[in-house]
Parts: structure tokens; sequence; C-alpha cells
């Protein structure tokens, strides 16, 4: 299939940012020339903390693994909870999975799977009992409470971080306004330089080839890329804009501002499950169950089993090269 | 005057038959299609033949899902007739404020099943655990809802709550057909007590014992608000029932080819057992 160069009527592609559009493309399961979304704005997601609780506490944002964990003692030493999980909403349980996987396991891990050059159960095993880990440090039945549980204790100020992403900030700050919150790049690594942001597009335009008022619909794009009205959407929804410029980003993305400038950013893992697969409910039994072996002999068969079409496909494709 | 009385027959009838035709039976032969292609809800899609019926049986989690369903079928159709049934005795007996007592019975019935799920939620999660927690008892002191082995337990107690209301007015209606004399002429050999229930009271409104048994076992089947509203088919999916999971993968899962597939069992399996029921129940019936 060919593909449709779009053209902004105006502006051109050249306004975004090239690492957004690098994600737009390792996104086609079978490499396709051409550009086919208008990435509009991207989320990040590491862990949300307590502004005011660390610079009461005097604690410092850890920048490896080892360091996270150290904070998490020390946190806990002071009778504080470290970490809350809304675990009982299934799909939390990606959030710190997906920010973890972006440091420990190769980006395009499941393109490798489908070509059948490695297993899921090689790739995921350090993120799997790193994941373990952080059931010390959060409530005692992280399974009894869900989202919005969650938003409401770390707005409360009953726990010090909340590793989610930025999309839960309109949620916290609905119960508590005057939260003093700021955010960090998840560490999983023991090198600080091996951190990635975990951001992904989070709304993105795309134009149908058979639609009959293409130019209008550009139009339409070119008002909504314009340099006013990004900010305004962003202000509006504590997002990060995919085109370049100068922006003024939301307070709760200061601890990110680096990686965001950089481009440092890798996409969501779980941008290539199928969500028939269900990996949130297999993660949340795992978190239940705690057998790193089975959870990922569970999800090697599984994928297998939900993506027989794509891996044929996949695999065609390969041969034919 | 024949074929006017015909005709306004017809003209009753004919409107009701397009719209069902239209909005069951349409959807349903649709359904059946689409049981053969692997279409993802949405974009195009291939026949694939039998291949989802030889997955349907093969796959684990639909495996899971019916004896999940089954068993709190099963379990919730025990509780609610024995409970409607004291109930009903209870109510059809000389007390005063009889028809108090009956409305307020049958009030969980007339809410909406997703509230008195989310509202049950918040039950459990939070005063329960404080309840236990004040009076000392550690068995209740955690969410029934976040342990894989007793979540189906706040489902069923749920479930149970809101049917007992329907349940207990059929058994009502069901006890008044008895008549007075039928207790005289037992209580003259002396049936009384539970002998008068089981040799006389129940015989005699086993119609209405079917169609309670019936009714439940095809609403429990079905269960699906309460999985949403309580748990979601958590946690460690051990609650996910039949009706969730092909809601939940065929609509937002795009497996609707294949949970099409699971669906038309489904349906078959809903026809086998009552017809089943109906059968064992019929046979039973005295007719006075």
């Amino acid at each position: 299939m060919k593909g449709k160069r779009l053209k902004c009527f105006g502006l051109a592609l050249g306004c975004l940012a090239a690492s957004f559009l690098d994600i737009a493309e390792s996104l086609e399961l079978i490499p396709t020339e051409g550009t086919y979304i208008v990435p509009y704005v991207a989320n990040a997601a590491g862990i949300l903390y307590n502004r005011d609780m660390f610079a009461e506490h005097g604690w410092q944002i850890p920048e490896t693994w080892s360091e996270l964990i150290q904070l998490c003692e020390t946190i806990q030493g002071e009778g504080i909870l470290p970490f809350y999980f809304g675990w009982k909403d299934i799909w939390t349980c990606l959030a710190p999975w997906n920010a973890m996987a972006v440091e420990l396991s190769p980006s395009d891990t499941a393109k490798q799977v489908n070509r059948g050059q490695t297993t899921f159960t090689q790739e995921y095993r350090e993120l799997a009992e790193k994941y373990l880990n952080l059931l010390d440090y959060g409530p005692g039945d992280p399974f009894a409470y869900g989202y919005n549980d969650a938003c409401t204790a770390f707005a409360r100020g009953e726990a010090a971080m909340y590793p989610i992403g930025s999309y839960a900030a309109p949620q916290i700050l609905s119960v508590n306004p005057d939260l003093n919150m700021d955010s960090f790049v998840m560490p999983a690594g023991d090198n600080k330089e091996d951190r990635t942001l975990n951001s992904g597009i989070d709304l993105g335009f795309c134009v149908m080839a058979s639609c009959e008022n293409k130019e209008a619909a550009y139009e339409v794009l070119d008002f909504l890329l314009e340099y006013e009205n990004m900010q305004k959407y962003i202000d509006d929804q504590n997002a990060v804009p995919c085109r370049n410029g100068e922006f003024q980003l939301a307070s709760i993305l200061d601890g990110m501002l680096p990686f965001i400038e950089e481009g440092n950013m890798t996409d969501y893992q779980d941008h290539y499950y199928p969500s028939e697969m269900s990996v949130d409910a297999l993660l949340q039994t795992f978190l239940i169950q705690k057998d790193v072996d089975a959870f990922l002999a569970n999800f090697d068969t599984s994928w297998q089993r939900y993506n027989r079409d794509i891996i044929r496909m996949v695999q065609e494709y390969e041969q034919g090269r | 005057m024949k074929n006017d009385r015909q005709r306004t027959f017809l003209l009753i009838t004919v409107p009701i038959l397009a719209l069902f035709v239209c909005f069951n039976t349409i959807p349903l032969i649709r359904g059946v299609i689409y049981s053969f292609t692997n279409f993802r809800g949405f974009g195009k899609y291939d026949w694939v033949g039998l291949r989802n019926y030889i997955d349907l049986f093969t796959d684990v989690r639909v495996g899971k899902s019916y004896l999940f369903t089954i068993k709190l079928a099963v379990v919730t159709t025990i509780v609610v007739n024995v409970i409607s049934m004291v109930l009903a005795l209870g109510l059809n007996s000389k007390i005063r404020a009889k028809g108090f007592f009956r409305g307020a019975y049958f009030l969980p019935n007339i809410l909406g099943s997703l509230v008195v799920g989310y509202i049950f939620n918040y039950f459990f999660t939070y005063i329960i655990p404080a309840l236990a927690d004040m009076t000392g008892i550690t068995a209740l002191s955690k969410s029934i809802l976040s342990s894989p082995d007793k979540a189906w337990i706040g489902v069923m107690i749920v479930c149970a709550w809101q049917a007992i209301a329907m349940n207990t007015i059929i058994y009502i209606s069901g006890l008044q057909t008895v008549p007075e004399d039928v207790y005289e002429a037992g209580g003259l050999d002396g049936a009384t007590g539970w002998k008068q229930f089981r040799y006389l009271t129940f015989p005699l409104i086993i119609p209405f014992f079917s169609i309670n048994m019936v009714l439940c076992v095809k609403n429990f089947l079905m269960v699906f608000d309460q999985i949403m509203a309580l748990t979601k088919g958590g946690p460690a999916q051990s609650t996910e029932s039949i009706s969730y999971l092909i809601y939940n993968n065929g609509m937002s899962g795009g497996q609707f080819g294949f949970q099409s597939t699971n669906a038309v069992v489904f349906f078959i399996v809903i026809v086998i057992i009552s017809v089943a029921q109906m059968k064992f129940s019929g046979s039973k019936e005295e007719q006075l």
C-alpha cells in the first residue's frame, strides 16, 4: 500500500518533534512508507511525588534503582507509606511495569518476539523480579483499592509517591487542588545515564484516505497546531506537546523537563500488547501469586495464542524481504 | 366480521413482530455469522470457519469463566430460594403491617443493579474492614473483594440481596393459591410445621418453584452488572463471568468474532439448562 505524505496546509510536518514521529513509525507492525498520524500531545509516565513532603523531610530524587529502594526504606522508616497502588483497577498495574520496561528491555521487544528472535521469558525476567520488590513499600492490601481510591489517598498525603503517569493529575487535583506535586522518571537500572522517559502519543489525528474534504481537514489540523492553541490545550491537560517550540509545561512535569527537552523518551511497551490478552489482569495475578516463572511462561503462551494472525503476517513479510 | 377480527389481531402483532425480528432475531443471526470470522469489531475481517469453535473448547480462560459462573449460579440460586421461601412463608402468615413489610422487602429489586453494586463495593472495601477492626474480628478485616478465593462470595451476596425480592413475591403469590381447607384437612391428620410444608405446601407450589429456579439460574448465569461494579473480573481473574468475558474481550478487546462464538455456545447452554429444568420440574407438579 502506497503511503500518502501528510502535508499540513501551511505548516509542514517538520513542525512536529522527531521523537514522536519515530514513536509513530515504530508502532507499525510492518514498516510502511509514509506518516499516518499527526501526533498532537503526549503524556509522561514516571512516579508522581508530594513535593512538600519531600522538602520537609529532605528526601532526594532517586536516579538509580538502588537509590529508589533506599529512599523507600527511609520513608518507611519514618512511618510514612512510600507508595500507594490502585491495583483493584487492573489497568493501573501496567503503569509501573511500563515505566520500568523502557529501561530494562529493548523498546522493540514485542516485534522481536513476533519475528521469533527472543521470548518474553528472557526479556522480562529482571523487570518482573524488580516489580515484585515494590510490593513491600505499598499498602498492606493494594488489591482492595482502585484508581480513584489511590488518587484520593495520594492527594490527601497518605503516601509520599504514586507510580502513575501525568494523566492522573486532574483526578488527584480534583480531590486536593492545593497539592504540590511533581514527577520524576522511574529509575529501574543501576546506571543513571540509561534512564529514559516513558512517554507515548496520547492524542493524535489521522485523515482517512477516503476523506473527501482533505484540505478542510488539514486546515483544522493547522489551527490545532498553532502555537497559542497548543499552549491552551497543554495548560488544560497537563500534557506534553508533540510539536517543536518553546512551550510552558505544567509544573507537575518539572522533574521530567530534561528528558522532554532532550527528546529522550521511549514508548509504552503495552502499546504492542493486544487488549484481549489482558496483560493487566495477568500482571495483577502475578502480583498476587508472586510466581515469576509461571507468569513469564503464561505471558509467552498467551502471546502466541492471541497474536497468531499478526505473527503470521510479520513472518510472511520477513520471508518476503 | 371474522376477517375484521383477524385483521385487528394482525395489525397488533405485525409491528411488534417486526420490532422483535429487527432488534432480536437479525442481530442473533448476524452474531452467529460473526462467530465464524476473526472480526475485531472494526475494520476488515476474514472467514476462519470452525477455528473459533475449536479454540473455544481449548481456551483455559473461557473454561474457567464457565466454571466460575456455574458455581456462582448454583450457590446463589440455592441461597436465594431458601431465603425467599422462608421470607414468603413469613410474609404470608398473620403478622401486623404485612403490606409494609412486603413493600420493604421488595425495595432491593427496584434499585439499579449497577448502583447497588457500587454501594456494596464501598461497603466491602471500607465499612466492613473498619467494623471488623473495631470489633476485633480479624477474618473480615481485609476487603473480601481483594481475595481471589473469596471475592465470589461478595458477588454472591450482592446478587442474592437483589434477587430475593422478586423470588419472594413469586412464592407469596404461589402460597396464596393453596386453599385453606388443604391445611385444615392436613391438620386433622396431624400434619403441622415442617411436615405440613414438605407434604402439603411444597408439592402444591411446585409450578412457582420451577419458575423461580429457571429464572434464577438464567439470571445468575448471565451475571454482569455485579461483576462490573464489584470486581471487574478480578482479583487475579477469579471472578470473570461468561457475560463479562464476552463483553470485555468482544467489545473493548478486539475479539468480536471469537466472543460471538462464545455467545452462541452460551446461548445453547442456557437453552439446554432451562429446557431440562422445565421438563424435570413439570413432571413433579401436582395439580389439585
